[in-house]
């Protein structure tokens, strides 16, 4: 385990099976200022749910955010294919600007089906994205994510693990380094813990974040249950009855909703070190040492001519 | 202009055209009832290289003759001639290519494949037909070449759609208005790589201009290409396709021959003329039109042999020489006719 020197993990405590856990905790001032993270996910719900508060904590630390989202969502919402896609879309855009993301990217494959499409095609796509974007971080699947059962997951892990690689070569998609975007090395990866059973390596407190996750969270209403809240509040009111806990107006219904109901697991997460919420992750860093081996030898060894 | 005169007619050892001009087309008797009007035709051909110009034409009646046009019309304007191949748009397309840059376009030679199942080894065939399209893009007159390197001969085992998001990226980023490519209708094509090719092109060029397709490239601060020329070549042998214009290239025959002979490690043109040349020599002969030096003798082969069939094609038209292509050009302003006929026929209430 390679915590890379950073001074804001305070410690390594022993896992579940895992090997060791870093923990991550909140850091003073911006110490990532100038750093990007790209977090790509599949479905509209799934980065708050999985990493909202990661998120939250890496922008307010300095990083800028770009959130790209793979599928069109047309499964989720109730509603006909169309209509789905179109409320994911809206929603989608006010999850990112809930978070703070700076930008965001749709890629509108078709929800359910992406292990039918071109693996070099998006992969492409997001190595653009990545060199676009310059980004230093990623934040997605675990391309070999033990128990995954979704398709779309599977095959955007994959994806994004890929194109990591490919967008630091200088030989691949050279259209891109003739449009101006140079290669670009991703060095660190948060790779979401969506089932259990998944390898994770980090625990990061998002105890100073949950309630930037909620809202994040309250805007995914066409899936996610962002929207549960206020349903069971109006659905209580037509039998004559309340429940405080979900206050007077809709908002508050659905952050409390999701406070209550939809956050257990990261309480959980939490507990065992004392975090009131935490998110686990497969952290990869591959950040270059400071001095290589090779450096370190010549220091050594050599000698005056 | 003068350089495309180094090998005038009388310049290389008093060459005329080639034998073939001389040889009776092949067609014979044909077996075809009067009741029939053929739909295909075949023309006189030389014999001396596969590579040429089709077996077949077929012609559509409104056929145009693109001849030179004076000054530079076309500037301001982007072309990209995409090839599978490095010797496609060297033998199939060179001299329209060459014309158009010179009449003001800015030309790119965009090729798909890696040309690997040409060369001494994959190693040296990969190598050489990497140098080789530089150079033919300049004898073209483009402004650079890019390649994809897909595998030769495996262009089936790719995505199509991956292939056409790449030339919609680039399309977009060199903001072309025209294209070249092997006609994706052909008639006939045994090399998958061209099929692809042909496909990827065309789906390519409508959508570089859609909003909807690829936005991440507007992110990255590209803007729609708007593609409303297409210029479809034929392969040879066989392969025809659709002809609706035939372009006169006699003015810029050499800067095809010179757009061949560069095509060293693929293609019928290359070296061919000193191999030719030295292998007289070793029996004690030698053919006065492959005059006394190496580049000539090169330039010399692919004029006479290899270019003969482009003269016998121009010969059915009047020109010295030509190529023959499926023409695509810009729709007509559909709203526009409609607005038009409105206020031309619009009546007070
Ligand atoms: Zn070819």
């Amino acid at each position: 385990m390679n915590s890379g020197g950073v001074p804001y993990l305070n410690q390594a405590v022993a896992g579940t099976g895992n090997a060791e856990i870093v923990l991550e905790t909140d850091h003073p001032g911006q110490p990532h200022q100038g750093k990007v993270f790209v977090a790509i996910h599949a479905h509209l719900h799934e980065l708050p749910y999985y990493a909202g508060g990661l998120c939250a904590k890496l922008i307010r630390e300095g990083y800028t955010g770009y959130l790209v989202r793979t599928t069109n969502d047309e499964k989720y919402g109730g509603h006909t294919i169309a209509q789905n896609i179109l409320s994911n879309e809206q929603e989608h855009l006010k999850m990112a600007a809930a978070m703070g993301f700076k930008d965001v990217a749709d890629l509108y494959y078709r929800a359910h089906r992406m292990n039918e499409i071109s693996p070099t095609e998006i992969r492409g796509r997001l190595t653009l994205l990545l060199r676009m974007f310059k980004a230093d971080t990623v934040i997605s699947f675990h391309p070999w994510g033990y128990g995954e059962e979704d398709t779309d997951r599977q095959v955007t892990g994959r994806a994004v693990d890929d194109a990591c690689v490919l967008a630091a070569s200088e030989s691949d998609f050279q259209e891109h380094l003739e449009a101006g975007f140079r290669p670009q090395s991703v060095t660190e990866r948060y790779y979401f813990h969506t089932r259990s059973g998944q390898p994770f390596n980090r625990l990061v407190d998002i105890g100073s974040y949950v309630e930037a996750k909620i809202d994040a969270m309250v805007e995914c209403r066409s899936q996610g249950g962002g929207a549960l809240g206020s349903e069971l509040r109006a659905r209580l009111a037509r039998q004559g009855k309340r429940l405080p806990l979900l206050g007077n107006d809709d908002r508050t219904a659905n952050r409390e909703y999701v406070r209550q109901f939809l956050l257990d697991d990261f309480r959980d997460y939490g507990r065992p070190h004392k975090f009131s919420y935490a998110e686990r992750f497969y952290y990869v860093d591959r950040r270059p040492p400071a001095k290589t081996k090779v450096d370190e030898y010549v220091e050594k060894n050599a000698v005056g001519i | 202009m003068e350089r495309r005169k180094f090998l005038g007619r009388s310049a290389a050892g008093g060459m005329a055209v080639g034998l073939g001009a001389a040889l009776k087309p092949s067609r014979g008797a044909s077996g075809l009832p009067g009741k029939f009007t053929p739909a295909a035709h075949a023309i006189p051909h030389s014999k001396y290289s596969p590579f040429t110009t089709p077996d077949y034409y077929t012609f559509a009646d409104d056929l145009v003759i693109e001849r030179n046009v004076p000054g530079k019309p076309h500037q301001g304007k982007v072309l990209a001639a995409v090839q599978a191949h490095s010797d496609d748009i060297p033998l199939f397309a060179a001299g329209t290519v060459a014309k158009l840059i010179d009449e003001g376009y800015t030309g790119y030679l965009i090729r798909l494949s890696n040309d690997e199942a040409a060369g001494r080894t994959l190693g040296y065939g990969v190598v050489q037909n990497e140098a080789d399209i530089q150079e033919a893009a300049r004898a073209m007159g483009c402004k650079r070449a890019y390649s994809f390197y897909y595998r030769n001969h495996r262009m089936d085992d790719n995505a199509v759609i991956e292939i056409r998001a790449r030339l919609i990226f680039l399309f977009r980023l060199l903001q072309v208005n025209t294209i070249f490519a092997m006609d994706p209708y052909d008639h006939y094509d045994e090399n998958p790589d061209h099929i692809v090719a042909g496909k990827a092109v065309e789906g390519a060029c409508w959508m570089a201009g859609g909003g909807k397709d690829y936005p991440e490239h507007y992110k990255a601060g590209l803007k729609p290409a708007h593609i409303r020329e297409k210029y479809y070549h034929a392969r040879s042998p066989q392969g025809h396709n659709l002809v609706n214009r035939v372009v006169d290239i006699s003015s810029y025959i050499d800067h095809k021959v010179r757009t061949n002979v560069a095509n060293k490690g693929k293609g019928p043109a290359g070296t061919a003329g000193v191999r030719l040349r030295r292998q007289l020599a070793r029996q004690g002969k030698k053919l006065a039109l492959l005059g006394e030096d190496d580049e000539t003798a090169n330039l010399a082969y692919v004029k006479f042999f290899l270019m003969d069939d482009f003269h016998l094609l121009g010969q059915q038209f009047g020109l010295e020489y030509a190529e023959a292509f499926r023409y695509i050009g810009p729709e007509p302003s559909y709203a526009g006719n409609i607005m038009k006929y409105a206020s031309e026929h619009a009546v007070p209430l």
